[in-house]
């Protein structure tokens, strides 16, 4: 499985691949975006099985990159990895096509618990 | 009447970001000291709709380079300016956007802003604020609210 890492923090990209291993996924191939735009063009030139996408970044943010997608008609998996995680940003992210939301700080079992049932 | 975070909250949430992505010791961070001097690191988020305001940490350059390389797991001295730059300002967003969570809302969250020395927000004053130490370097985290 191809999964793609989008935050504009190095840092965070390095910290969700690492807790992605973590939790049993390091066979798979990971590849990262700093910003939506970047996301956009790494999915068109080879497309993820999942997504996982910070909410808040410069370019494009993590909810236009979810919307661009599904009004250009790829149904990707998708799942944001965002430090807010109100009730009002989980139901925004439901409402866009998101299958969850995980919250930084986050663990390795909260990304089993969102990746594990879609890759039963 | 409107909740406003506590400094326990503050500090519940800082130190859960510390202990799941910096140091895995809870104890490594600990309550108290004063606030730092001299030079200053300082990372910090804005809010704008239902509660505007701000949320900052500032700390030492010793700790902001520690935290850094604790977040990218090398050591403290490969540590470039711009790795410290995206630390400070990852550990902002994500202390900044738990206390978000307990502030009325819709409120919006900006990117991080990360400077070298004291940041104020004119018409903001500070209304909640913890101090910490790690590895005897002091580390401040404030919350901020804009005069209405």
């Amino acid at each position: 499985m191809r999964i793609l890492i989008v935050d504009d923090s190095k840092a965070m990209r390095m910290i969700v691949a690492r807790t992605l291993r973590e939790a049993g996924y390091d066979e798979h191939e990971f590849v990262e975006a700093s910003n939506g735009r970047q996301a956009l063009e790494v999915v068109a030139d080879e497309p993820p099985d999942v997504v996982l996408c910070d909410w808040n970044m410069p370019e494009m943010s993590g909810l236009e990159l979810l919307t661009c997608l599904r009004g250009a008609g790829w149904s990707i998996p998708f799942g944001f990895v965002t430090s807010e995680a109100s009730p009002h940003m989980r139901a925004a992210a439901i409402d866009a096509g998101a299958m969850f939301l995980i919250a930084k700080p986050f663990t390795a079992q909260d990304f089993q618990d969102a990746l594990d049932p879609m890759l039963a | 009447m409107t909740y406003i975070p506590s400094a326990d909250d503050l500090e519940v949430i800082t130190r859960e970001v510390w202990t799941s992505f910096l140091d895995g010791d809870p104890a490594g961070l600990v309550a108290g000291g004063d606030p730092p001097t001299g030079e200053q690191i300082t990372g910090c988020v804005h809010l704008s709709g239902a509660y505007t305001g701000s949320i900052m940490l500032q700390c030492s350059p010793p700790a902001a380079r520690d935290a850094a390389a604790a977040l990218f797991s090398i050591a403290p001295g490969d540590v470039t300016q711009v790795e410290v730059v995206d630390a400070i300002g990852e550990i902002a967003n994500m202390v900044g956007g738990n206390v978000k969570s307990m502030l009325p809302g819709p409120s919006l969250l900006s990117l991080p802003m990360v400077v070298q020395g004291v940041l104020s927000v004119p018409g903001a004053q500070v209304v909640r604020t913890v101090q910490l130490i790690w590895r005897a370097e002091p580390l401040t985290v404030s919350l901020w609210q804009q005069a209405s």
